[in-house]
């Protein structure tokens, strides 16, 4: 008997009969049991946020002592950042509720958040300009799609002309809708059959490498 | 080189300071171009109007710093309709940065001096909760069990919103907003196919193409689309902000790119005309 093998398969087995029975019943025990498994998966999540900064540690660390890339700073500057907030946030024994620690993630943080989102609208124009033309009639479908979604997107264009409005509701209800449900369904159907290979102990990937 | 390629092959610099313009320029001198009012933010506005008064409403904080500029003026317009119409509102935050966000939304609400709404009493916040889809089945399932006190540590049996509250059935309709493809689905998922429950949902643009079939099949009773429908929610609540200010944002910048595939199009087939009157 492999018991690394063993007892995870078990315990996944029982996790997942307990899960499958929470949907379909109503047995007040198996409610319960199953709000402590779910409790207990919180828990775990959370742990593994610890887990996860841990980590860093350990990958930036080494980077940093390797000196082998020029980068080695930004992990330096990383595991900085990393520190000031914990510190910050222990600190004042408030955690993220300190206006010090508020202060640092308004100034910091937010703004550089929002900045890494912002900056795919500059991405997405250039690629627009030089990638979309309508050299066959595949990519005339994709250009010709596309400028009617950025007319029904654009507020000025709808708010003029209703019904660059419409045809992109058009467009979304009947061509992507339609197209998305059945990739949708694919997908549910294949997670149906993963789950099923999971809780017989078929798919082990979840495992890791063995 | 020909006009047209040079024409098709703009450089990128030029591109992107274009684009820039086009941002700035409404930024600094807003126009105020008008707007049309989508019917999914209609509908989360009408869904949330037809709730009765004292209605409990479990809202997920899902997004962090990267989706506030889109997603945070929708949460502080559809927070102004909670309070006007005295819902009280369960927030709990699904993303990390979810009670970061909390005080940045709060401080745009401003419940106790414009509503007088008390903290307890009218809305409570949990504090982010781990798990993403089992903190959502966790808070649905029963809610006491999971969280023990509030995002200031209070416990949750001093809190009086929280002493009906014990699970699903308990909240009248479930909302969030969130830049999280596990989130924006999981609660369709743990609200509405596991408790048949109302549920509302506002994501970023780019998301909405995969989340409108729920919409379109009554999953989701309302949703809100990014910068726009974050703007018709400013404009239905009569709480105009920055998405409406970021709308004229919009039109520029989108209008820009029209033009510019245009260009690259017009520009292509010139170049191709001229290629084959040389051969």
């Amino acid at each position: 008997m492999d018991y690394k093998r063993d007892i995870p398969l078990v315990i996944t087995f029982i996790v997942g009969v307990i899960a499958v029975m929470d949907y379909y019943t109503t047995f007040s025990a198996v409610k319960e049991t199953f709000t402590i498994i779910k409790n207990w998966g919180v828990v775990l999540q959370a742990f593994a946020l610890g887990l996860g900064a841990a980590n860093l540690f350990r990958v930036h660390g080494k980077r940093i002592s390797d000196r082998k890339t020029s980068e080695w700073y930004f992990s330096a500057w990383l595991l900085f950042m990393l520190i000031v907030f914990v510190v910050v946030g222990l600190g004042t024994g408030q955690f993220e509720a300190s206006s010090q620690y508020k202060w640092i993630y308004n100034a910091i943080f937010l703004p550089l958040g929002a900045t890494m989102y912002s900056s795919l609208a500059f991405y997405m124009a250039i690629g627009a300009y030089k990638i979309l033309r309508a050299r066959n009639i595949d990519s005339f479908l994709l250009f010709a799609t596309a400028i009617l979604v950025i007319l029904g997107n654009t507020p000025i264009f709808p708010a003029t002309f209703p019904a660059f409005f419409y045809t992109r509701e058009w467009i979304f209800t009947a061509i992507v809708g339609g197209a998305y449900r059945g990739i949708r369904i694919g997908i549910g159907i294949g997670a149906v059959v993963i789950g099923i290979k999971t809780l017989i102990g078929m798919e082990t990937g979840y495992l890791g490498r063995r | 080189m020909s006009a047209w390629e040079k024409l098709a092959a703009l450089p990128r610099e030029l591109v992107l300071t274009l684009v820039l313009i086009a941002m700035i320029i409404p930024t600094l001198h807003p126009l105020g171009l008008p707007i049309m009012t989508g019917q999914m933010a209609q509908d989360w506005y009408d869904t949330v109007d037809a709730l009765p008064e004292g209605s409990v409403i479990l809202f997920d904080i899902g997004y962090g710093s990267g989706g506030y500029p889109s997603l945070g003026p929708a949460n502080i317009a559809v927070f102004h309709q909670f309070f006007e119409k005295d819902l009280k509102v369960v927030i709990m935050a699904t993303a990390l940065e979810g009670s970061m966000m909390y005080p940045l939304v709060m401080e745009g609400v401003k419940p106790e001096s414009n509503y007088g709404a008390v903290y307890g009493e009218d809305y409570v916040f949990l504090g982010y909760i781990a798990g993403e889809q089992t903190a959502m089945a966790g808070v649905l399932g029963d809610l006491p069990a999971l969280v023990s006190t509030d995002y200031t540590g209070i416990p949750i049996a001093q809190i009086s919103i929280l002493q009906d509250v014990a699970g699903a059935d308990d909240f009248d309709i479930v909302a969030y907003l969130t830049t999280a493809g596990g989130t924006s689905e999981g609660w369709v998922y743990q609200a509405y196919s596991a408790y048949d429950k109302d549920v509302l949902g506002g994501f970023l643009s780019m998301m909405t193409t995969s989340m409108k079939p729920y919409y379109d099949t009554g999953q989701l009773l309302g949703l809100i689309d990014g910068v726009k429908g974050a703007a018709d929610m400013e404009f239905l609540t009569r709480h105009p902000g920055d998405a409406i200010q970021s709308s004229d944002v919009l039109s520029f910048t989108q209008t820009l790119v029209i033009i510019l595939i245009l260009i690259g199009n017009i520009s292509y087939f010139g170049a191709k005309a001229s290629r084959k009157e040389e051969t």
